[in-house]
C-alpha cells in the first residue's frame, strides 16, 4: 500500500520520505498489512519486481540502512493507523484494465470509497469494494491499489482499480441441486455467459430433470446493477413439465417468465407470469382433476421473508428461524387469469441438549390458499397451488411452509377422490385401493414436528458427520373452497390430524444428504398412502 | 351400464353455450342433440379452458365417463354400451350409412374449414377462447388454424383448389340431403336416428354461429326444407325443454350473452 498523508501532530511531514521509498515498502508493508488488515487489496508481483530493479541499482551497505529506516517509519506509521485517526481525501478513482466492461458499473461498485475520511476507512472500503467486485463473477482477478493524490494536493490519495477481465466468458456447470420452488432436489446441468454486452450480466442457460418426475429447461439473465437499481435484477425464462399421473393423474406444463424484483438477506420479492396448461393423456382422472384440466394464466407477485439464526441449515442445534411466504395470483387486470391468495408461515427452534452434541428441533409450519374475485366462495382453488403433503424431504431441513410428514408417500395423504372407473371389474381386480384415488391436495394445511438429533458415540460415525435421530410429526390437509369451509369445525379439524414417530441414521455425504428412517405410522385415514417401515430420503447436500 | 338406468343422472360436459345454442361447438352440439332425441334426462356443465382438447365432449354417469376420443366418440360409445341406441332398425340400411358418412366428412370438414379458415374467424373467438386470457387464446387460435389447414391439407399452392373443392363437396352434400329429406320430418323411418342427430348440429351451427357473410351459410340457405328441418327440430327438442336440464358452468361464468333469433328471420348476404 502507497498511502501519502500530512502527519500533522509532530509537524514533520513523513509524505516525502514515504513516497521518495514507495517501491522498497512493499515487503514489511506486506506482513504488516497480513496483521493489521484483513482484506487482501494486493497482488504485489508488479510492486516486487519494481523492488527487485531498486535493490540491484543500490549499493548494499545504503540499502540496508534505508530498509531499517523504512521499517522504523512503517511501524510508526501503522501505531499510528491503530491509535489515531488519520485523515486523507480521495482525489481520483482510476480504473485500468477494463476493455469490455462498463466503467459506470465498476465506479457504482466502489462508491463507497470517494466518501472515506481517514485512512482507516479508506482501507476497510477499498476491502469491501474489492469483494464486491469479485463477487460479480465477470473478473479473473480485482486489485485495489491506494496511491497518493497530486503533488500539490497533500492529504489526498488517488485510488487505483485494476481488474483483469474473464478470458473465457463461458462457462459450464453440472451437479446436483436444490431449488426452493420445487420440493425436491433435481439434476442439474447449466451453462453461463459472463458479461456479454459490459454491464455485468450473466446469462445461463440450465436444463434440470427433477427426482419427482421434473423435467426443466431455462435461460435466465441476472444483471448486478440496473440504472442504479441497489439490488441485482434477475429475469429467467423457463419451461417446465411435471409429471403427477400417479398421484393426481395430471400432467402440468408451464411456460413461465419470472422476474427477481429485490433479493436481499431477509426479503425477496419476484413477478411470475406463466402459462399452465393441466392435461389427463390416461384418461382415468377423478372428477374434480378433470373440471380443472386446460390452459390458465398466472401472474403472481411472490414476497418472502426470511430470518434465520440457527446455526446449521442441515443439522440446527440453535437457533430459531421464520419464513413467512406470500403471493398474490391475478395480478393481471383481466379477470380470466386465476385468482389467489397463498399464505404460508414456517416457525423453527432448536435447543441444544449438550450431551452427544444432542439437540432438539422444533418446527410448526402452516398454509392456507384461496381465491378471490367473483363468486370466489364457490370457486375451487387452483389445483398446482394447493397444499400437498407427503414424500421423503425432511422437516428439520426444508425451510418453507408444510410439506412433508414422514412416513407418507409424496402427496399420500388428504382430500381424494375415486379416479375413473374403466370397466366393470376394476374394483374388485385391484387389490390396492387407494391406487385408484386422486389426491387433490387440500387449501388449508398444517405441519408440525419435534427432532431429537444426537452423535452416535462411536469416533468413526462422528468423525464422517452420521448422526442419529428420532422424530414425531403431524400434520393435516383439509379444504375450504367450494363452500366447505361452511363444513369446518374444531372437532373435525382435529380429527384430520395424521401422526407418525421414529428414529434413524442420517449420512451426510458430498453428493447427498442420505436418511434412512424407520417411520411408524401413529394415524391415518383411510385412503392415505403410508406405510410403516423403512424408508430411505434423499436432499441436497448444501 | 345398467347404472344409467338406475337413476344416476347423466352429466354432459360440453363448451360453452352461445348463439342461442344451448353449446355452440360444432363437435359437442349433435351430442347434445342426441341425448335430447333420446329423452335421456342429463345436466349440462361446460369447460371452458381447454379448447384444444379432442376428450371434449364427454359424458359421465357415476365413477364412469365416456371421452369423444375413445371407441369411435361419445355417440358411438353409447350406442355400443347399449345405454341409447337410436339406429339399431337403421345402421343396417346401405343409404343410412352412405348419407351418415357423407355428412360425417364433407360437411364436417367444411364446417372446419368455414370456422378456422374461411371467415374471420369471430366465431371460433367467441365460442372457444372467450374466457381463456388474451395471450393464451391467441396462441391457441393461431395454433389451432395451422392445424386445420394442415388436417385439410391446405398449402399456398392449393388453398384456392382446396376451398372450391371443400365448398363443392358441401353443396353436393346438401342437394343430396334435401332431396332425400323432401317434406318428412326426419331422414329415415320418419324417427330421430344419430344421422338426424348429427345433421341437425351440423345445420343448426352453421346456421346460427357461423357469421352471415358465411359462404357456407348461404349455400344451406339455398335449401328451404333443410332450414325448416333445423328450425323445426330446434323447437320441438333443443329449446323446448331446456328449462328442465340445468346448465351449470364448472368455471367461471360464460362471459357471452345469448343472443335469441327468430326462425323466420333468414338474410342472405
Amino acid at each position: 500500500m502507497a498511502a501519502s498523508f500530512e502527519d500533522n501532530s509532530t509537524g514533520q511531514p513523513k509524505d516525502d520520505a514515504l513516497k521518495s521509498t514507495a517501491p522498497a515498502r512493499t515487503e514489511p508493508e506486506e506482513d504488516n498489512d497480513n496483521d493489521d488488515d484483513d482484506s487482501q487489496e494486493e497482488d504485489d508481483d508488479d510492486e516486487e519486481e519494481e523492488e527487485d530493479d531498486d535493490e540491484d541499482e543500490q549499493p548494499p551497505l545504503t540499502r540496508q540502512a534505508r530498509m531499517q529506516s523504512d521499517r522504523a517509519k512503517m511501524e510508526a506509521l501503522f501505531r499510528r493507523l491503530s491509535t489515531e485517526r488519520v485523515p486523507v481525501r480521495v482525489h481520483d478513482v482510476l480504473i485500468k484494465g477494463n476493455a469490455k466492461t462498463k466503467d459506470s458499473l465498476i465506479e457504482a461498485e466502489v462508491e463507497a470509497l470517494k466518501t472515506a475520511t481517514t485512512v482507516q476507512e479508506l482501507l476497510q472500503a477499498a476491502g469491501i469494494a474489492n469483494a464486491r467486485l469479485q463477487r460479480l463473477e465477470i473478473f479473473d482477478s480485482v486489485n485495489i491499489t491506494l496511491d497518493s493524490g497530486p503533488p500539490e494536493l497533500p492529504g489526498t490519495a488517488n485510488v487505483v482499480v485494476e481488474v483483469v477481465e474473464a478470458k473465457n466468458p463461458l462457462s459450464g456447470d453440472f451437479g446436483i441441486f436444490s431449488k426452493p420452488e420445487a420440493r425436491s432436489w433435481s439434476l442439474e446441468g447449466s451453462v453461463k455467459l459472463k458479461n456479454l454486452f459490459g454491464y455485468g450480466d450473466l446469462w445461463d442457460g440450465s436444463l434440470a430433470y427433477g427426482w419427482d418426475q421434473t423435467s426443466e429447461i431455462s435461460a435466465g439473465l441476472s444483471l448486478p446493477r440496473f440504472k442504479g437499481l441497489m439490488t441485482p435484477l434477475m429475469a429467467r425464462i423457463s419451461l417446465l413439465s411435471q409429471d403427477w399421473s400417479k398421484f393426481s393423474s395430471y400432467k402440468e406444463r408451464a411456460l413461465g417468465f419470472s422476474l427477481g424484483l429485490l433479493s436481499s438477506r431477509n426479503h425477496d420479492l419476484s413477478y411470475n407470469l406463466s402459462w399452465r396448461t393441466l392435461s389427463d393423456p390416461s384418461q382415468i382422472s377423478s372428477r374434480t382433476v378433470r373440471r380443472q384440466l386446460g390452459h390458465g394464466l398466472l401472474s403472481t407477485l411472490k414476497y418472502t421473508f426470511k430470518v434465520d439464526r440457527r446455526n446449521s441449515p442441515l443439522r440446527p442445534t440453535q437457533g430459531y428461524a421464520f419464513v413467512s411466504t406470500s403471493q398474490l395470483g391475478g395480478l393481471v387486470p383481466d379477470y380470466r387469469s386465476l385468482r389467489f391468495l397463498r399464505q404460508e408461515f414456517d416457525l423453527r427452534y432448536a435447543f441444544p441438549l449438550g450431551l452427544l452434541n444432542a439437540a432438539l428441533n422444533f418446527g410448526i409450519s402452516s398454509g392456507v390458499v384461496f381465491p378471490w374475485g367473483n363468486g370466489f366462495l364457490n370457486r375451487p382453488s387452483y389445483l398446482p397451488e394447493r397444499f400437498f403433503l407427503g414424500g421423503n424431504s425432511s422437516p428439520v431441513c426444508t425451510l418453507g411452509g408444510p410439506t412433508s410428514i414422514l412416513g407418507f408417500k409424496s402427496r399420500g395423504l388428504g382430500p381424494a377422490e375415486p379416479r375413473r372407473q374403466v370397466g366393470e371389474n376394476s374394483t374388485t381386480e385391484s387389490a390396492d385401493a387407494s391406487s385408484e384415488m386422486d389426491f387433490l391436495g387440500g387449501d388449508f394445511a398444517v405441519t408440525g414436528f419435534a427432532d431429537l438429533s444426537f452423535d452416535i458415540p462411536l469416533k468413526v460415525f462422528r468423525d464422517a458427520g452420521i448422526h442419529g435421530h428420532a422424530f414425531a410429526c403431524t400434520g393435516s390437509l383439509t379444504s375450504l373452497t367450494e363452500n366447505s369451509y361452511r363444513e369446518f369445525s374444531l372437532t373435525k379439524f382435529k380429527e384430520s390430524f395424521r401422526h407418525s414417530a421414529g428414529f434413524g441414521i442420517i449420512v451426510p455425504t458430498k453428493l447427498f444428504r442420505m436418511e434412512v428412517n424407520y417411520c411408524y405410522i401413529l394415524k391415518k385415514h383411510e385412503h392415505d398412502r403410508g406405510k410403516t417401515g423403512v424408508q430411505f430420503s434423499f436432499s441436497s447436500p448444501l | 351400464m345398467e347404472e344409467v338406468k338406475n337413476g344416476e343422472k347423466l352429466t354432459l360436459v360440453t363448451r360453452k353455450p352461445c348463439f342461442g345454442l344451448p353449446t355452440a361447438c360444432p363437435t359437442c352440439l349433435p351430442v347434445y342433440i342426441y341425448l335430447r332425441f333420446a329423452q335421456l334426462p342429463f345436466d349440462v356443465e361446460y369447460n371452458l379452458i381447454y379448447p384444444d382438447s379432442d376428450q371434449i365432449p364427454y359424458v359421465e354417469f357415476g365413477s364412469h365417463v365416456v371421452y369423444n376420443n375413445e371407441k369411435g366418440g361419445v355417440i358411438q360409445s353409447l350406442k355400443d354400451e347399449q345405454t341409447v341406441d337410436l339406429d339399431s332398425d337403421v345402421s343396417g340400411i346401405p343409404e343410412w350409412v352412405s348419407t351418415k358418412a357423407m355428412v360425417e366428412s364433407w360437411l364436417a370438414e367444411a364446417v372446419m374449414y368455414e370456422l378456422w379458415v374461411g371467415s374471420d374467424g369471430s366465431s371460433a373467438q367467441k365460442i372457444y377462447y372467450s374466457d381463456l386470457p388474451w395471450p393464451i387464446g391467441k396462441c391457441l387460435y393461431f395454433k389451432q388454424i395451422h392445424m386445420v389447414k394442415q388436417l385439410l391439407g391446405i398449402t399456398k399452392g392449393n388453398a384456392e383448389r382446396r376451398e372450391e373443392e371443400i365448398y363443392r363437396r358441401a353443396t353436393t352434400a346438401y342437394n343430396a340431403l334435401s332431396t332425400r329429406l323432401g317434406e318428412q320430418s326426419f331422414f329415415f323411418e320418419n324417427r330421430p336416428t344419430s344421422l338426424d342427430a348429427i345433421f341437425l348440429g351440423h345445420a343448426l351451427f352453421t346456421l346460427h354461429a357461423l357469421p352471415e357473410t358465411s359462404v357456407l351459410r348461404s349455400k344451406l340457405l339455398d335449401h328451404a326444407n333443410l332450414v325448416r328441418y333445423a328450425e323445426n327440430l330446434k323447437a320441438e327438442f333443443v329449446d323446448a325443454d331446456s328449462s328442465s336440464s340445468s346448465a351449470s358452468p364448472s368455471q367461471s361464468d360464460p362471459s357471452s350473452s345469448v343472443p335469441k333469433r327468430g326462425p323466420s328471420n333468414w338474410s342472405k348476404s
